[in-house]
């Protein structure tokens, strides 16, 4: 068969085989239309309840949108690829934290700044800490006590001996005694930790009686952030994500670290999704 | 029956109609075309009316100023560092007060940005540099010196680290000229000076030289201990080089000055010291922060330049 025959063959069909009519075309052709402009349609009426959702979630003051279950599942599906974007490099994957660089837990609800509240924790997401930016989270940081030859190596090690004291671990009651005594003389670490040890969320200073460390709570690192001090810094995503990001990943945030909370006022689908449970 | 007008025209124009009256060939027409849709897209864009600006205030924000949006997230925060309570607790009224403060600050600074108060105001230009240095500075407070790092750089700046000497010392000077020493020539001051200098060294007092070559006490320092600093000041660079290096006791050789010769009596030294690492090491930590900033200043710098385009004046160089 020649070239031109085989086309013939196409366009009118081989013999014996049936060829679809003009008017099968046209039928065809009008349900592909239809279909795609129900899909236009659809995915225009998804961007519109997106969109309204997504006003939705910036419109009202931070910490009303924790309490609307719909905004807060809308908030954990936006936010989930941006924290594994975003932060989990830092934070890891799982929320908990990485001590080795100071990157504290995000699921326990305890806070170095603020309270943890969604307005807390979008406003450190906004401006970060120590990021260069005035309205950051800068008042002050953890003195190198001994690099600056402030406290002597042994004094140091009093002072840690103190803190598994205050944290029910294992210490030197004797040291621990001078540890307690320095708290409160040379190096005055209760003007930022407070004279009960609670911190200050204020100024940044950590609770040093809940046995949570955001740079490790052995005694080797607990000597370590004496000594080298810590100066810990988190950049401002202000400008990088949108504000509506922002808000999404504080929210997501806030849920996870208040899950038990989340859970008795009904958010346990949002709150199950947002951590990848069935 | 008499002719058409039609009938009349010339054959020139006939010949006219006859080509536009013709299908125009497709190389014409697409060019056409396009003419036409352009000049509908300019006559659109010439006549409709300018967009008008953004009426709704976007969620996120507080307020719009002039298009520039004030956030809620920092109207929140001025509001409780105002009220210092929470922004639940804050009354209308303080919410409305902080909220026209901030309006307020907005429009001043797009005021400034139009009065260009960068390129004209120093205080401007001076805060809007700190805010980039800062920037620059700010992820390096987290990289922690090791030991090694603050000792390498407390041997390379061991001058630095020195602990502030003093001195007490009586100057004495054989003032030359004027009207109670019109007669006295440098030449004889300084034979004078030098005999005033043997005397001294052999034992004589103070008193005794005054008295017998007619020197006086320079004013000029007392008898009290003098910080470095503070001598140098006083007695002038000249005076303080000859000063520094005499030892407890020591009688100097004279010096020639603006107001006469002088002879230097040190009665107490105490020579700056270079202080130990471990005496000095808070200041070493801060000095290698500073230098660490400064080096990635530099470098920011350096990074500004090669992306900029700067052209200097003829005859000018940097």
């Amino acid at each position: 068969m020649t070239r031109d025959h085989k086309h013939a063959a196409l366009v009118r069909g081989a013999p014996g085989q049936r060829v679809l009519g003009r008017a099968s075309w046209v039928g065809l052709l009008a349900v592909a239309v239809i279909l795609l402009a129900g899909g236009a349609v659809g995915a225009a009426i998804l961007h519109l309840q997106h969109s309204d959702t997504a006003a939705r979630l910036l419109a009202g003051l931070p910490d009303e949108v924790a309490a609307d279950p719909a905004l807060l599942r809308f908030a954990t599906i936006q936010a989930r690829p941006l924290f594994a974007a975003h932060c989990a490099s830092c934070h890891g994957e799982n929320m908990k934290g990485n001590p080795r660089i100071g990157a504290p837990d995000l699921t326990d609800a305890i806070w170095l700044y603020g309270d943890g509240s969604v307005y807390g924790i979008e406003r450190t997401i906004l401006y970060g800490i120590r990021s260069g930016r005035s309205k950051a989270h800068n008042v002050t940081d953890m003195p190198a006590f001994g690099q600056r030859g402030m406290l002597s190596d042994g004094e140091i090690r009093e002072l840690v001996q103190y803190l598994l004291k205050l944290n029910g671990h294992p210490y030197e009651g004797e040291a621990a005694e001078e540890g307690r005594a320095l708290y409160y003389g040379k190096p005055d670490c209760g003007d930022c930790h407070g004279g009960d040890a609670r911190g200050d969320s204020d100024y940044g200073a950590p609770d040093l009686t809940v046995n949570v460390w955001n740079n490790g709570g052995d005694p080797q690192s607990l000597y370590d952030s004496l000594y080298f001090g810590r100066h810990r810094i988190m950049p401002a995503w202000i400008g990088t994500l949108s504000l509506e990001q922002i808000r999404a990943l504080a929210v997501y945030i806030y849920a996870m670290s208040h899950r038990s909370e989340a859970l008795r006022v009904g958010h346990a689908q949002a709150v199950a999704s947002a951590m990848g449970e069935p | 029956m008499p002719p058409t007008v039609a009938a009349q025209r010339p054959a020139a124009w006939k010949a006219v109609l006859g080509r536009l009256a013709r299908p125009p060939q497709r190389s014409a027409a697409l060019p056409a075309c396009g003419v036409a849709l352009g000049l509908a897209v300019a006559a659109v864009g010439l006549f409709r009316p300018a967009p008008r600006a953004v009426v709704a205030v976007p969620a996120g924000y507080v307020a719009l100023v002039n298009q520039k949006g004030i956030l809620m997230s920092d109207f929140i925060a001025q509001t409780q560092s105002e009220t210092g309570s929470a922004f639940s607790e804050a009354t209308p009224a303080e919410r409305a007060r902080v909220l026209h403060e901030m309006i307020d600050e907005e429009l001043l600074v797009q005021r400034a940005l139009v009065l260009d108060l960068p390129e004209t105001t120093t205080e401007v230009r001076d805060i809007m540099a700190s805010g980039v240095n800062a920037q620059v500075d700010a992820p390096l407070g987290a990289v922690v010196p090791t030991d090694a790092q603050l000792r390498a750089f407390y041997e390379s700046h061991r001058a630095k680290y020195t602990t502030g000497g003093s001195m007490t010392l009586h100057d004495l000077v054989l003032h030359i000229g004027g009207y109670e020493n019109a007669d006295q020539t440098l030449a004889q001051a300084e034979t004078d000076a030098a005999d005033a200098v043997y005397q001294l060294r052999s034992g004589s007092s103070i008193d005794y030289v005054k008295e017998h070559f007619g020197f006086v006490d320079s004013g000029r320092v007392d008898d009290t201990e003098q910080l470095d600093f503070a001598a140098k000041l006083h007695l002038g660079a000249k005076l303080y080089e000859a000063a520094s290096i005499l030892a407890d006791g020591e009688i100097s050789e004279p010096i020639v000055d603006s107001d006469g010769v002088h002879v230097l009596v040190m009665q107490r030294r105490r020579p700056p010291r270079i202080a130990d690492f471990a005496v000095a090491r808070n200041q070493i930590y801060s000095d290698y922060r500073d230098a660490e900033n400064r080096r990635a200043r530099q470098q920011n710098l350096k990074i500004l330049r090669s992306e900029a385009q700067i052209l200097l004046a003829p005859g000018q160089s940097e």
